[in-house]
């Protein structure tokens, strides 16, 4: 029976389905002719390598639609240790991702809905709301989502994700790992705070080997690092071609380009894909090809994106010539790249998870957009002031004073939600960018 | 007990609380208000620490000679003091506790401790860190999510790194002996917390003034504590019980009102899951480290999502605070934008139900009053379980 189960799954995930999307791609890329949904005569054309992307995400959830068949599930949250659960050989999907792809699909609202009727306030994190609702109600654009055999969190992107995978633990009945990461405060972590996160480390490796079913070798561990690192340093070589004037590509197209360093890290496609596309990048800048067609301001996004109006702001502001080249979110995937070290074990990821960007202090995000500001010489930033996202958001105002008052940069901070469109009113939007703009004048 | 004097401040009366017990009649007990608590340790030469929510090592600050009073909000500030530093989707306790800074509210206290409970919690400390910098030094404190020895270990460390600060800010160095000496008070303090809950029923007070006199643990030395609730337990009567009992649950019962409403209705709050009282009756540590010892007991409060613990044994340790005390139903009382509590209360509620509790949720926001649409589900909701 198990190798029945096991024969499907290879058949659907590895062969019959990944020719059928690949035949999908192929024939929409006839239609479309090259074409791009987004405005040409203000926006370069889309990347080529965006098909590549299309395509292993596509592979990706359709992996995830059969997934139960042939693999160990493992539902994380993004800022966690994957390498981990890879080298062990889950199957690793990311709700945060999941429901930024509805947020995308313009479906998260209706998803979000199930949540509420159920009793989850429509005050917590919509990323967590997306979740819900399609756990309840299994609504997903993707087709059907795996039933988790594990639940990893860690607490390096807000405390929020551990209230999240608490109730999913309830839900599904599965082992829940916690790693906890304490909070950043002052400039270094504590040394008994990067101790606490290496023994939670090793606590985890005996929960998710008996889930998996096998022992955790270390030399699988390594390579899986080495991958992880090696996309990751790709991904931050990406960014930083942004600082030549006109910018290669913008936020919004890193935004989309992310996917697989958020869900494919450690997989060799995936340090393969940035390659290729640091290629590409590096060819448009050889070729004089902007982002933005008449780029003539620069702007730093902070926080995560509009996932439902991506095409709308790009628009709105390429129009006027801005491109937003760099943003503290996106960022947030390459920066620690140089504490990764595959040959260090458990303690260089302690190191590297627990720096990351939400896990340190309000002054720490300033200082860092002050050093974008530089780097990617800036003319001014847009903070999204993320409704349902705290971590992120506490400490913008503050932020947005000190960049007008300290550093003679104009920003703008814009009321939204990441996901939920209920939380974001388009007129006070473009009102608001539209003085904005005329500002940078 | 100490004598205080007045002093212009928050809270500027004292909090008398009536007792019901007919053999007295008009028997009170004085609560000091804090501005007389602040001015009396001031005078003592002792420091004072304003602590934000929840869980902190007391015992540790008091064997430095700090005392600790705590900030949950307070409520009915004006909050636009803060408006500057924090967007409006930040609960209420979090803008009221910045907006009191900014109006120098704290000017009085000579440390500020930031436990870290939540997203906005750790907002709020990193803000008064990187941006604000009041005068007095802020010193963040980590509380474990994890589990187990790993856990205590952490934490032990944590509260060594306490103690250092302390020492820098003070240029005190209490030796072990003062350490365990401190902790041998708190837990008395503490069990005296807990055998207010344990009597409760059989004390001469309302259900107000019972939750005026354990929250008085917020701000009130231990040791006085101790001579107020003795006070009380020296009169216990007969318990009455021709009331429906009720669980509250949730971060702080503001406005304090709340039990007399309950009460008009038929109600009584008869025990409590609330963040700043029940979720904080710690059990002695054991050990004779002090340091291990503190940790214990900053461990052994009951499930809280603070400490990490699972839905499933807040649920059991609710179901069991229901049988135990015959309650009817459980009323959710949640501080609007309150995430940590939002997550947890559909599971909660869903799987009460199906045990034959109802419940009723209610947000509020710490600067309101009680509305009168508030009012009218409690109504309801103690009509239903009557
Ligand atoms: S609260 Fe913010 S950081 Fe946390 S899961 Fe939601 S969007 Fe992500
Ligand atoms: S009320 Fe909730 S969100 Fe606000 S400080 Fe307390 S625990 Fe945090």
């Amino acid at each position: 029976m198990r190798v029945l189960r096991y024969l499907i799954y290879l058949w659907n995930a590895k062969v019959f389905g990944p020719f059928l999307i690949r035949l999908n791609l192929w024939l929409n890329a006839r239609r479309e002719k090259g074409k791009s949904r987004w405005n040409q005569e203000i926006l370069s054309p889309p990347l080529k390598i965006s098909y590549r992307n299309k395509e292993l995400v596509a592979m990706h959830w359709l992996e995830g639609r059969y997934a139960n068949l042939g693999k160990k599930v493992v539902w994380i949250t993004s800022g966690a240790p994957v390498e981990l659960f890879k080298a062990l050989d889950f199957f690793v999907l990311y709700p945060e991702n999941h429901a930024a792809i509805c947020g995308t699909a313009r479906v998260a609202v209706d998803i979000c809905s199930e949540a509420e009727s159920a009793g989850y306030s429509r005050d917590i994190c919509s990323y967590a709301r997306t979740d819900f609702g399609s756990m309840l109600s299994g609504k997903t654009p993707v087709g059907k989502l795996p039933k988790p055999d594990l639940l990893v969190t860690c607490t390096n992107i807000c405390q929020t994700v551990l209230s999240w995978y608490r109730v999913l633990a309830h839900h599904f009945d599965v082992p829940l790992i916690i790693i906890d990461t304490p909070f950043v405060y002052h400039r270094q972590a504590a040394d008994h705070a990067i101790e606490y996160v290496v023994k939670q480390l090793e606590d985890a490796i005996p929960v998710a080997e008996k889930v998996a079913g096998k022992a955790l070798e270390q030399s699988r561990l390594e390579e899986v690092a080495r991958l992880s690192k090696q996309a990751t340093e790709l991904w931050m070589e990406i960014m930083k071609r942004n600082t030549h004037c006109p910018a290669p590509i913008s936020v919004f197209d890193q935004f989309i380009q992310m996917a697989p360093i958020v869900e494919m890290r450690g997989d060799a496609i995936t340090v393969d894909f940035y390659a290729a596309m640091l290629q590409e990048v590096d060819d448009r800048i050889a070729r004089g090809i902007g982002a933005v067609v008449e780029e003539r301001k620069r702007l730093l996004w902070d926080n995560l994106p509009i996932w439902y109006r991506l095409r709308y702001l790009a628009e709105l502001l390429g129009q006027h010539g801005i491109a937003i080249v760099a943003s503290t979110y996106t960022n947030a995937w390459g920066e620690l790249a140089h504490l990764i070290d595959p040959s260090k074990g458990l303690r260089s990821m302690a190191l590297s998870y627990t720096y990351a960007i939400l896990n340190r202090g309000t002054g720490h995000k300033l200082e860092t957009m002050t050093r974008m500001i530089h780097e990617f010489q800036l003319d001014g930033v847009i903070l999204h002031s993320d409704r349902s996202c705290k971590p992120y958001s506490i400490g913008q105002m503050d932020q947005r004073d000190r960049l007008i008052r300290e550093h003679n940069t104009p920003a703008l901070l814009l009321e939204a939600d990441h996901n939920d469109s209920r939380a974001y009113a388009e007129e006070q939007v473009a009102n608001r960018l539209a003085a904005f703009i005329e500002m940078l004048e | 007990m100490r004598t205080y004097c007045s002093f212009l401040g928050l809270h500027q009366c004292a909090t008398i609380i009536p007792m019901l017990d007919k053999t007295i009649p008009g028997r009170t007990i004085n609560i000091p208000p804090r501005s007389e608590i602040i001015k009396s340790i001031k005078e003592g030469g002792d420091l004072i620490a304003g602590v934000f929510p929840i869980h902190y090592p007391r015992e540790l600050l008091r064997a430095f000679g700090i005392h600790p009073i705590e900030i949950w909000g307070p409520p009915r500030v004006d909050p636009s003091a803060g408006v500057s530093h924090l967007q409006p989707y930040v609960c209420s306790i979090v803008r009221n506790a910045l907006a009191f800074q900014q109006s120098s509210g704290l000017d009085i206290v000579d440390l500020l401790l930031v436990p870290h409970a939540c997203d906005s919690l750790q907002g709020l400390g990193s803000v008064l860190l990187d941006f604000i910098q009041p005068q007095q030094p802020i010193i963040p404190f980590y509380l474990p999510r994890a589990d187990g020895d790993v856990a205590k270990e952490y934490l032990i460390a944590e509260l060594k790194t306490l103690y250092i600060q302390l020492k820098i800010i003070t240029g005190k160095t209490p030796s072990d002996d003062e350490l365990q000496d401190a902790i041998v008070k708190e837990e008395r303090y503490d069990e005296k917390f807990s055998e207010l809950y344990i009597a409760r029923e059989e004390l001469p007070l309302s259900t107000e003034s019972f939750y005026k006199l354990v929250r008085s643990r917020e701000y009130v030395p231990g040791e006085d504590f101790v001579n107020l609730s003795d006070g009380v337990l020296d009169q216990r009567t007969d318990a009455e019980n021709s009331y429906t009992g009720i669980i509250l649950s949730g971060i702080v019962p503001e406005p304090m009102d709340l039990f007399t409403a309950v009460e008009d209705f038929g109600g009584r709050v008869v025990a409590d899951d609330l963040a700043c009282c029940g979720r904080r009756r710690y059990s002695a540590g054991r050990s004779q480290d002090p340091f291990e010892r503190m940790a214990e007991r900053l461990l052994s409060g009951p499930p809280d999502w603070n400490r990490g613990n699972s839905i499933g044994q807040r649920l059991d340790y609710l179901v069991e605070m229901i049988d135990r005390k015959k309650a009817k139903g459980i009323l959710f009382y949640t501080v609007k934008f309150c995430e940590p509590e939002l997550f947890d209360t559909p599971i909660l509620r869903k799987a009460l139900q199906s045990k034959g509790v109802p419940s009723l949720i209610l947000e509020f926001d710490i600067n309101d009053p009680l509305t009168n649409q508030a009012l009218t589900r409690i109504e309801a909701f103690m009509e239903m379980i009557a």
